[in-house]
């Protein structure tokens, strides 16, 4: 954990240009991540956690422009500005991608080995006959029964969790050091989710890998994460680690969060305990702190800056709070 | 996969004998008399005794039930009944005009297939740039032109023009291209369309954001991931078209010359043959469910899906 950071993103910015609309869902955002570590980026649906991951990689969906800026240092690349050769070289390579919902995330006509051996044959310069080879053990990795009959199988033919794996076996193939998680737990049932979870940590500390977790269950966090980055309206509110973040939330948004979190001790039947409000739009101006309307503890002075990101009493933690920086 | 088959196969007997009866039925029902014509042609001057004999002869005046009953009976031995106007076994003139509209739209279909793939990868690779748009042009352009015109254009260019090709007859693969060319072009024309727009669509699914996301290149993702998912949608309008193509025949045989089935029809139906206009109503059936019957067979063993759930 000491060596260099693989992974530097500074003041990452971006602007997704649609047809109609031109959108800020990432505003701001550093990060550093070094080999062997998570870090787990959370957020309410809509906060830019995606995006963050993707859209520096050149992995939007179809229509979507993303005017990308700031910096994104991978291994001493600079993939901010990085043609589509050089993104796609990296892809699958040295990055592997997790996609949330293993329903449609493969393709549904082809087999299932042959999904897993591409990536193999394709990054590892091997022949097709040993990249079968090679998804056979990835299958066997991610512990499926049967493994031989699973190659021949198509994805309708398995369950959301047996998906989920072939997809990890698919995002591993062929030894990256990064992998990227979009919510790899959120599609599946609950005894499901910790089984996976488990495997994607199980296999991390196997390959030394470092991994981005973007979810927005704190249960995943408490679970998986060496650190976690909160995100509120495409901004960070609070980075910290894990353990800190989690049992001294500093940033009212983070409160507000892990207080929602349901408690064994909750009497059956009581409300669930959520954030207020809603919130903001994309792509409508904020001002000042963008948490400012929901927020319990806001003072006259919030609205009127945008409060930076500052380390808090704890060295190693830090937020963007008007009122704790004050 | 057999049973399933073999289930489709029993179907399509049970289809075939319903649109015989409804075949039947509509020759019999459409207005005109075949006895009057023949009874004219004999005598202009032809009387209602004359044309009851003619009746008489040709078994007109039996009751309906019967006279299906009859046909049927010598349509299941292959004898398809005499004509009405020529006095010629219908069956042997079905046989040798077979051939002809065989050749005819098999070659158009191989037309259609391959301009409608050509066509709809270039669209696809270069989407959204200038050769997707000539592309899009060219299909539109074709699916509004009618093929007599079409065909017509054909021959004026490499018939007239260039005297690359003979402008009419069936003498050889020389005289197919221009009658291929010209049933082919429309179908091929929809059909790029239905490659196009199923490529888009394809591109834009989630497993395609996966492919990318192992650093395929866009063109092994454009075969390898997106063609297979389009193949039983591009499957299912190929038999459509395929199918609209014997109707295509009917107009493109006479415009070359050949004396095909389209011809055959034709002629019949001015005649109020009935005879022949059920034959020939038979095969195109016929043609029709078997088409289907491959067509579904076709999608089964491309769609992984269904595959499982037919085996």
């Amino acid at each position: 954990m000491t060596a260099e950071p693989i992974l530097i993103v500074k003041d990452l910015t971006i602007d997704l240009l649609t047809a109609h609309t031109a959108v800020r869902p990432v505003d701001s955002i550093s990060y550093q991540l070094r080999r062997g570590e998570t870090l787990a980026i959370v957020g309410e649906s809509g906060s830019g956690k995606t995006v963050t991951c993707f859209a520096p990689l050149g992995l939007m969906p179809v229509g979507v422009k993303a005017d990308v800026s700031g910096s994104v240092l991978f291994e001493g690349t600079e993939l901010v500005g990085a043609n589509e050769e050089t993104l796609r070289s990296l892809r699958g390579k040295s990055i592997g991608f997790i996609f949330q919902d293993p329903m449609s995330a493969l393709n549904p006509a082809r087999r299932i080995g042959h999904q897993i051996a591409e990536v193999a044959e394709l990054h590892l310069g091997i022949t097709p006959r040993a990249a079968e080879a090679r998804a056979l053990d990835l299958i066997k990795m991610v512990g499926m029964s049967d493994p031989n009959a699973r190659l021949k199988q198509y994805p309708h033919e398995l369950s959301g969790g047996l998906r989920q794996r072939v997809m990890i076996a698919i995002s591993i193939a062929a030894e990256p050091k990064l992998l990227v998680a979009d919510e790899p737990t959120t599609a599946l049932d609950v005894t499901v989710q910790a089984q996976i979870l488990r495997l994607l940590k199980e296999i991390q500390a196997r390959m030394d890998m470092a991994m981005v977790l973007i979810t927005h269950d704190m249960g995943v966090v408490a679970g998986a994460a060496d650190r976690v980055l909160v995100m509120y309206a495409g901004r960070q509110a609070e980075v910290g680690p894990t353990e800190k973040v989690l049992v001294a939330p500093r940033h009212p948004y983070t409160m507000g969060l892990i207080d929602a979190i349901p408690r064994r001790d909750d009497a059956i039947g009581s409300r669930f305990r959520g954030l207020s409000g809603l919130p903001p739009i994309l792509g409508a101006p904020i001002k000042g702190c963008a948490f400012t309307p929901r927020c319990r503890h806001s003072v006259e002075g919030c609205g009127a800056q945008r409060p930076p990101l500052r380390t808090t009493a704890d060295p190693a933690v830090m937020a963007a709070c008007p009122v704790l920086n004050a | 996969m057999l049973v399933f088959i073999a289930k489709r196969a029993r179907n399509a007997v049970l289809l075939l004998f319903l649109a015989s009866v409804l075949c039947f039925t509509l020759v019999v029902s459409a207005p005109g008399n075949v006895a009057i014509l023949i009874a004219e042609l004999r005598t202009p001057t032809a009387t209602k005794e004359d044309i009851a004999k003619v009746e008489e002869e040709l078994g007109l005046n039996k009751p309906l039930l019967e006279r299906y009953g009859f046909w049927l009976q010598g349509a299941l031995k292959g004898n398809l009944g005499i004509s009405y106007k020529t006095g010629e076994d219908v069956g042997a003139a079905l046989r040798s005009r077979l051939s002809v509209t065989a050749t005819l739209v098999a070659g158009g279909a191989v037309v259609a297939f391959v301009l409608s793939l050509l066509v709809g990868f270039i669209g696809a690779l270069w989407a959204h740039r200038m050769p997707d748009y000539i592309m899009r042009g060219i299909a539109l352009l074709g699916a509004s032109t009618p093929s007599f015109f079409v065909g017509a254009l054909l021959v004026y260019a490499f018939s007239v023009n260039w005297h690359l090709l003979p402008t009419f007859g069936f003498s050889g693969p020389a005289s197919w291209v221009l009658p291929w060319l010209t049933l082919g072009f429309l179908p091929a024309a929809v059909l790029s369309r239905v490659v196009r727009v199923g490529f888009e669509d394809a591109m834009a699914k989630p497993y395609v954001l996966t492919a990318r996301s192992k650093g395929l290149s866009q063109t092994r993702i454009l075969f390898r991931d997106a063609l297979p998912n389009i193949a039983p949608t591009y499957l299912n309008a190929l038999g459509t078209q395929i199918g609209t193509m014997v109707v295509g025949a009917v107009v493109v045989e006479p415009l070359f010359a050949w004396q095909g089935l389209g011809d055959l029809f034709l002629a019949g139906v001015r005649f109020r043959d009935f005879m022949v206009v059920q034959a020939c109503l038979l095969v195109f059936i016929t043609f029709f469910v078997i088409l289907n019957v491959v067509v579904d067979i076709g999608i089964t063993l491309t769609d992984p899906r269904l595959r499982r759930q037919r085996s």
